[in-house]
């Protein structure tokens, strides 16, 4: 048993890539875009519910509903990443604005924990939503929220050696 | 340039019109014991930068840092016989904050102190830049 500390030099990492073939998560490198400039992260996995009542029961009854997932986070903007760059691969050159505004699905690791041998992991594919770059005078650096609409399950997984 | 260069700069063509007013980018001022600007009377002393470097923005992979920059300015004249156009002067030197660039905060204000028979202005300009 351990707590998760990600300020001993094994921050929070999130890579997108791009979907290779029908879907699966088999990272080609040149293909990922890491995230820089995170200042927080949620993963959020919340389980639906429906509620019943019955005669015969003084409290409501529960059944389980599909799960809404979602990975949320805020980051300052960083040129290459938000409007894409030169490089191979549709989330590299397009960025987070253009994957966003293309609708482009997108597979994504986020690592609790860094991305050594042995960190955890949960991975999985969906769509950038939910930018809203923000500047003020301030605080002059551009922040956006980030949202990735997760298509189906997070995976948890562990890195390899 | 310096952003000690810059109000330096800026100083001198703000209160060019006033030409009983000098500005001197002379570094230490001081002659003994006592300093230049008690010494030459209605002459501008900029001090040397103070710099305090500051996280703004804590990230995971790189922490974005800020650098606060003081300067302190100062000038002497006569307590009871002031220069009649001392207020312009003074409005003139506090608004040199603008010539600094580069800045996302920039400030300034004076004190004064009155010792025996003349009257010390004390500027202080603040920068934040990242």
């Amino acid at each position: 048993m351990a707590v998760i500390n990600t300020s001993a030099g094994n921050e929070a990492v999130l890579k997108l890539y791009d979907i290779v073939g029908d879907g699966n998560t088999t990272i080609i490198d040149a293909n990922v875009l890491s995230i820089p400039f995170m200042q927080d992260v949620t993963v959020n996995n919340a389980t639906g519910t429906f509620r019943y009542k019955t005669l015969d029961s003084g409290s409501e009854s529960v059944v389980t509903t599909p799960a809404t997932n979602q990975l949320s986070l805020n980051a300052i903007v960083d040129d290459d990443v938000f409007f894409g760059a030169a490089g191979t691969g549709v989330v590299v050159t397009d960025g987070l604005f253009g994957t966003s505004g293309n609708k482009t699905e997108i597979g994504f690791r986020i690592y609790f924990d860094g991305t050594d041998s042995g960190s955890k992991y949960l991975e999985g594919t969906g769509f950038i939503s939910g930018l809203a770059p923000t500047v003020n005078p301030d605080a002059p650096l551009w922040v956006t929220p980030v949202t990735i609409e997760v298509n189906g399950d997070f995976t948890e997984a562990a890195v390899t050696p | 340039m310096s952003k000690r260069t810059d109000l330096i700069s800026q100083i001198t063509t703000n209160i060019a019109s006033y030409t009983a007013f000098k500005v001197s980018s002379e570094l230490p001022f001081e002659s003994g014991e006592t300093p230049l600007y008690e010494k030459n009377m209605k002459t501008v002393y900029i001090g040397q930068e103070d710099l305090d470097v500051t996280e703004y923005a804590p990230t995971f992979s790189e922490d974005i840092m800020q650098t606060e920059t003081t300067v302190n300015a100062y000038l002497t004249t006569d307590a009871k016989n002031q220069p009649s156009d001392i207020d312009s002067v003074v409005a003139g030197i506090l608004a040199a904050r603008t010539g600094v660039t580069n800045v996302f905060e920039q400030s300034s204000q004076v004190e004064t102190e009155i010792t025996d028979d003349y009257i010390t202005y004390t500027f202080e300009f603040n920068f934040t830049n990242l």
